[in-house]
């Protein structure tokens, strides 16, 4: 975004955040409902400062990057073989493409019942909902790899590795890279939906409680805390994915 | 006569299972001497580039051998062979220096040494200035500017070119025609070079082979005794016309096969 965009972008949402103060000042809308923008803020500072809201931040952190880190490998192998080996291909891509269609929320029941409410739930739920995610981005990135390339690398005496390190990785490294980011928008979802459906800790767990007991602006706190983390996550990893892929940008 | 730099000896390609299915290219004998410009023309579909990938050690032929500099090709030669696509087949991701460079680079030279090397020949190709741009940067001319610096970054005594001109515009195509030959006349090259066009098959060669439509065979060898340096105005000339006219007779038959 251009320095004026930003500038505007800014200036709406102060706007709208001015405007839903003042209709609560002037009891146009429940604070009960949508408690007012300061007694957010103000309920904000308070929970940070509280260690068990922390510890329990700690907790959803840790679920997330345990799934995440053990379905980025996993998932990511099982594209590139899917992709590179004919017959693989053959018989597990219809059951791939299958399962990506399915909401996998719906085995959520079945994770407890298997695991119990526990961070090991939380985890296994967290890569089962990932995992197809990146083998899906994994071999959309193996077959972004031009032929051609890989012809005119052999015509010039390259080697089996070398076309790997030179052609293959960077040219999935964009794919591969988006691949990522939105495994973690899945994962991040997929790890609060299970702490929010039945957990001991952990922010999903908070916000469901705070969200029974009415108590709107704790609530509305920990939705600020969790966007924050979330965007922030996101907007990392589209840095790192511009930069890599900025020779896919035409003109 | 000069030895053969690039000898091509009872050469067979048959495709599909077993080589049984179809032939490609049936009992092609050439021998091409050294610093010799050849174009190979044929109907479509006659084998031409299939003889190419030939030379250049991408396959291997069903039967018969292809000597360079007296060596089998087993395998590429990037140190004898360059080898020029149709397109230019860069790698997106790197600049025009580092896509010169690239050979170099499979072969582990220093860093500096190469992009000198690369540098030099972005100038020979008239490209100084656009080291740093990125392919997408590059127009369709200037991007198979680039992929001839990249052919000719290690020296190799021999050049295959596959169509190297067939995606660009007539203009760009004649502008880059009379480089190639410039470049030729500077490095001494023995170049191979198939085409689908016949004005430039005589324009730019020594020599012109024409192969029958499949399975390919060389139906005709032609001597362009045009002298060099080539001009536009010698395309209207009534031996470029006879040249011209000797080796359309042998295709319009293939085609209307």
């Amino acid at each position: 975004m251009r320095r004026h965009e930003r500038l505007i972008v800014a200036a709406v949402v102060l706007g709208l955040l001015a405007l839903w103060e003042t209709l609560v000042r002037l009891g146009r809308i429940d604070p009960g409902l949508a408690p007012a923008p300061t007694t957010v803020a103000d309920a904000l500072v308070r929970l940070a400062g509280r260690p068990e809201v922390r510890a329990s931040l700690g907790v959803t952190a840790w679920e997330v990057l345990a799934a995440f880190l053990i379905a980025l490998p996993t998932g990511l192998l099982l594209g590139f073989l899917l992709a590179e080996m004919p017959l693989l291909g053959a018989l597990f891509r219809p059951l791939v493409n299958f399962l990506f269609g399915v909401p996998k929320s719906i085995f959520l029941p079945v994770f407890i019942l298997v695991f119990g409410v526990s961070i090991a739930q939380k985890v296994a739920f967290g890569v089962f909902t990932t995992v197809f995610v990146l083998i899906v981005g994994g071999i959309a990135a193996v077959q972004s790899v031009p032929r051609d390339l890989i012809t005119v690398s052999r015509a010039y005496g390259a080697t089996r590795a070398q076309i790997i390190r030179e052609i293959y990785l960077p040219a999935m490294a964009p794919i591969l890279l988006e691949s990522a980011r939105l495994a973690m928008v899945f994962n991040i979802t997929a790890v609060l939906l299970c702490e929010i459906y039945g957990a001991r800790d952990g922010i999903g767990y908070r916000i469901a409680a705070w969200g029974e007991n009415l108590q709107m602006p704790q609530l509305y706190a920990a939705l600020v805390l969790v966007a924050v983390a979330a965007v922030a996550v996101n907007e990392v990893l589209r840095a790192v994915e511009s930069r890599l892929g900025a020779w896919r940008q035409t003109q | 006569m000069t030895r053969a730099l690039v000898a091509i000896r009872g050469v067979t390609q048959r495709f599909g299972p077993d080589g049984a299915a179809v032939t490609a290219l049936e009992s092609i004998d050439l021998e091409i001497p050294d610093g010799q410009f050849v174009a190979v023309v044929g109907p479509s579909g006659c084998g031409k580039s299939t003889l190419l990938s030939l030379v250049a050690g991408l396959r291997m032929p069903s039967s018969g051998a292809v000597l360079c500099d007296g060596e089998p090709m087993t395998a590429p030669m990037p140190r004898k062979v360059g080898m020029i696509f149709q397109e230019a087949n860069l790698l997106p991701w790197l600049s025009a220096v580092d896509n010169v460079a690239f050979p170099l680079k499979l072969r582990r030279v220093a860093k500096a040494e190469r992009l000198a090397a690369a540098a030099r020949m972005l100038q020979l190709t008239g490209l100084a200035g656009f080291e740093d741009r990125l392919p997408h940067q590059l127009s369709g001319g200037m991007k198979q500017r680039v992929a001839i610096a990249r052919g000719l970054v290690q020296n190799p005594a021999v050049l295959l070119m596959d169509e190297p001109f067939a995606s660009l515009d007539e203009q760009t195509r004649m502008v880059l025609g009379d480089e190639l030959l410039r470049i030729w006349s500077e490095t001494r090259k023995t170049v191979l070079f198939v085409t689908h066009s016949l004005n430039e098959a005589v324009y730019l060669a020594d020599r012109v082979v024409v192969l029958s439509a499949r399975p390919g065979r060389v139906v005709d060898d032609v001597a362009v005794d045009l002298p060099r340096p080539r001009s536009f105005a010698m395309t209207g000339s009534e031996r470029f016309g006879l040249l011209k006219d000797r080796i359309w007779q042998h295709i319009k038959s293939a085609e209307r096969r």
